[in-house]
């Protein structure tokens, strides 16, 4: 018996030394909220898919610390005059696999995007990065026709319909980065990216260890990266955790460097001396609101295509007690369109949504204004009582069902007559019922790909998107036309001003009801530094991250 | 008995043949799109269905479906990695989940019989009420309460085991949700076990065994045990099978690849992955299948009654 138990000690013993975790200081350790969907940047959809591929591809340009654009693959740029072409010079990087980066797999990269017409091909189109002729690409015209070419290897040349003025920040945003043709050619079909040896890196990091659906996903410092100086980090682990506590307790005993949590743990870690020096609050660009189906056809929606009573639900709606009460972790009640902390002036420096008040007389918590509204919508509509069913995704955490209860207690308590009928669902069924014009009222988010108004303003034109409040307003559309396409797309300052009167529009027809603009509350270890956040497209970055 | 075999195993395969046409139905008239939607435009959404063929009548697909099947793989998925090969990914989830599995039988069997046979020998003694209190409690904890319970203990109070599944440390890591995923396995196993027992130790020939001077071990190997565990034998199939489909919130919790960690996957996407969902519900309804075959089977080997029932017929 003591030999068995000797035997057992000592098998014990080896395994946890083998276990025993490496202390090495150039280790870090990050937790993804969700699983990785496609290293493949023309089908990469999620925040976990695109942070990833920023980690191992760089485009052509890439964001400081600010959010400001600098050069990354391209070693410098020259606008024509008129705003329209871009010539992109590109240095001396490789590829892990030792071929050059070269203009041709910009091209090649491109081309296939507009081509497979995949979620994020719209970026490509007239309503954003104007690339000529993408539209067509994306209906299935041939894609030699897209307004990229490469009249050596080192140069890239791109023609746009109409001038963007933040055309070098969106060169940063994984969808345009690059794929090395040769080496994707000789691939079976669809196995891009689903291993270390099916997948190409010219960035910060490498694929050492990924299968498809893998928790556990490791990168290392990639050697032959143009700027590998700069990279201390020599191994990221990432950890798929789903559960916020397991999160917390997992960065508690140091499993992990970088955790997010919920915001009812924010609390609890405040309380905690130790834990409250790691807390950091990090604003992001998500809008979370209030959509309205105005469609008349809609037999409960009908009612909502009139203004007053969007008005009266919006003016009923205490956004502070939502983010103070109900998701805590540092988001931050909104009165505008435009998210808080998103889309700087490059002139003035001020954040778009800067002054929170301007839009005060649309959009603000008042109960007797909200009644008002409601009083003109009763004798407008010749109706006393309304019922709407309220449609939300309940896959994405507790928080959402939290408010959504909130708003639901708010609204019908504030608005008498008004009953608020909640039906949850995953959000595959929930995008469902937004495309097939089923729902009354939504309450939904939008997080932004690249830093400009117009990633949300495009939202609520007459072409829209798939959350569609059936609302059409010919000056609205005007002015989205003319900032993007139009005379205004060169002119920066009329551009800027004039999204001001498309989003008064919006609110004053109270088109949507904004609620909050998100955060994310991390926790990172004393030991860690570097870590660059961005409110929009790749929201972390860790090519300059340091762990002392 | 081989044309008793051979007409459960046509069966089988009919039953197969009908899950997986109710299945691609169902999958079919499901709301929502196996592709994510939330930035296309209607039109783009309505060129995407085109392009996986989802404009075509329902047979048609199915016939596609079952070409695909027939020539020995599920397709490419419609959103999941990249629309990458199924079977693959498929077959490394399974692998994951399998070897977990195979622990998890071993604990549950073992541990199972163990308290079974001992609550039976000892029974309406202390052993045996603090037996079937264990296998209650077996019962009514979720394995992965329980697998939240050793994480926190074991790897985070006593930080012994990895927090989180470790691919490079397979069966070391494997421990804890084994253990967590065994903890039903062990009460049902015991219980059945225990219950069959004392119904077998009461049981005439028995009595008749003991009366003819057959005691302890050979009692119990020749007699006892060998009627007792047919229909133990019955509940370890389909737990079998369960165990070796894994288990979604323990693998989800625990960071372990497998298959039912890909089925989330696969559903809780911006867009059902229709084939992902589609290949694992063919999966798991094979493997049920085939376990309640071999079990038939089984049933012929150990319990001679049945054997000449389908020789009679």
């Amino acid at each position: 018996m003591k030999k068995i138990l000797v035997l057992i000690f000592f098998t014990l013993m080896l395994l946890t030394t083998a276990c025993g975790s490496d202390s090495s200081d150039d280790k870090l350790k990050v937790m993804l909220g969700s699983n990785i969907v496609s290293l493949d940047t023309a089908q990469a959809t999620d925040v976990a898919s695109f942070e990833m591929i920023s980690n191992c591809i760089d485009g052509l340009m890439q964001l400081d610390s600010n959010g400001k654009p600098i050069p990354a693959i391209a070693e410098s740029f020259d606008v024509s005059e008129d705003g329209k072409t871009y010539t992109f010079h590109l240095r001396d990087a490789k590829w892990t696999n030792g071929d050059d980066v070269t203009a041709e797999d910009f091209v090649f990269a491109w081309r296939r995007h507009c081509q497979k017409a995949e979620e994020y091909a719209y970026i490509f189109g007239s309503t954003v990065a104007c690339v000529k002729n993408a539209d067509d690409v994306i209906k299935g015209a041939d894609p030699s026709i897209l307004g990229v070419s490469a009249p050596d290897s080192k140069t890239l040349i791109v023609e746009l319909d109409a001038p963007v003025p933040f055309f070098p920040s969106l060169m940063s945003f994984p969808t345009f980065y690059p794929i090395n043709e040769k080496f994707y050619s000789a691939l079976e079909n669809g196995t891009y990216g689903t291993s270390p040896e099916t997948f190409l890196a010219n960035g910060a990091f490498s694929l050492s260890s990924y299968v498809p659906g893998a928790a556990n996903i490791q990168l290392k410092k990639n050697d032959s990266y143009w700027n590998a100086a700069k990279v201390s980090v020599n191994d990221l682990q990432y950890q798929v955790v789903s559960s916020s506590d397991n999160a917390l307790t997992a960065f508690k005993n140091g499993s992990l460097n970088v955790v997010e949590i919920s915001g009812n743990q924010v609390e609890h870690v405040k309380q905690n001396a130790e834990l409250s020096q790691n807390l950091q609050i990090v604003p992001t660009g998500l809008l979370q609101y209030i959509s309205f189906n105005q469609d008349p056809k809609n037999n409960h929606a009908g009612a909502l295509a009139n203004a007053n009573l969007r008005l009266a639900i919006s003016n009923a709606i205490d956004r502070e007690s939502l983010v103070d009460n109900y998701v805590m972790d540092g988001s931050q009640a909104t009165y505008t369109a435009i998210p808080r902390h998103f889309a700087p002036n490059v002139k003035t420096g001020k954040y778009f949504a800067e002054d929170q008040k301007q839009f005060a007389d649309y959009v603000s918590f008042n109960v007797d204004k909200a009644r008002e509204y409601l009083d003109k919508a009763k004798k407008e509509l010749g109706k006393d009582n309304f019922q709407f069913y309220v449609i939300y995704a309940n896959d994405g955490g507790d928080t959402v069902v939290k408010v959504v209860q909130a708003i639901k207690s708010q609204v019908e308590e504030n608005l008498p007559g008004v009953t608020l009928n909640l039906q949850p669902m995953p959000k595959a069924e929930y995008l469902d019922r937004l495309t097939k014009n089923s729902y009354d009222i939504a309450v939904t988010n939008w997080t932004p790909d690249y830093d400009d108004p117009m990633t949300f303003l495009t939202l609520w034109t007459t072409e829209g998107c798939v959350i569609a409040e059936h609302w059409s307003n010919a000056d609205y559309d005007r002015i989205i036309a003319d900032c993007t396409t139009g005379a205004l797309a060169a002119d920066y300052d009329a551009r800027w001003n004039a999204m001001y009167n498309a989003e008064k529009i919006l609110l004053e027809n109270a088109v949507i009801a904004p609620l909050y603009t998100g955060s994310n509350a991390m926790l990172i270890s004393n030991n860690v530094s570097g870590i660059d956040f961005h409110s929009a497209g790749v929201n972390r970055v860790f090519k300059s991250a340091a762990v002392k | 008995m081989a044309k008793y075999i051979t007409k459960r195993i046509l069966m089988s395969i009919l039953t197969l043949f009908l899950i997986i046409f109710v299945l691609f139905v169902l999958i079919r008239i499901m709301p929502g799109n196996p592709f994510p939607v939330e930035r296309m435009s209607a039109e783009m959404i309505l060129q995407k269905r085109a392009e996986l063929g989802l404009d075509n009548p329902i047979l048609v697909q199915f016939a596609d479906y079952m070409s695909i099947l027939l020539s020995g793989s599920f397709g490419n998925g419609t959103s999941l990695y990249n629309g990458a090969p199924i079977k693959p990914i498929l077959l490394t989830c399974l692998e994951n989940s399998f070897k977990i599995g195979v622990l998890a039988i071993f604990f549950g069997t073992a541990a199972g019989l163990f308290i079974g046979i001992t609550a039976a020998l000892h029974r309406g003694k202390f052993l045996d009420g603090f037996c079937t209190v264990l296998s209650i409690l077996g019962v009514c904890i979720p394995s992965y309460v329980f697998m939240i319970f050793l994480q926190y203990f074991f790897s985070y109070k006593i930080p012994f085991f990895p927090y989180f599944f470790d691919p490079s440390q397979f069966i070391f890591s494997s421990i804890m949700p084994s253990l967590s995923l065994s903890l039903l396995s062990v009460s049902v196993i015991a219980r059945f076990t225990r219950n069959e027992m004392v119904e077998v130790m009461n049981s005439d020939y028995v009595k008749l065994a003991e009366s003819k001077g057959i005691y302890g071990f050979q009692l119990m190997r020749t007699h006892v045990l060998r009627n007792a565990l047919i229909p133990v034998v019955t509940v370890i199939a389909p737990l079998v099978v369960d165990l070796l489909t894994g288990a979604m919130v323990i693998e989800k919790i625990y960071g372990i690849n497998g298959v039912g960690k890909l089925m989330v996957d696969a559903i809780a996407g911006e867009g059902i992955d229709y084939n992902y969902v589609l290949a694992l519900g063919i999966v798991f309804s094979a493997l049920y299948i085939g376990a309640m075959l071999i079990l038939d089977i089984l049933y012929g080997i150990i319990d001679p009654r049945i054997r000449l029932a389908a020789k009679e017929n």
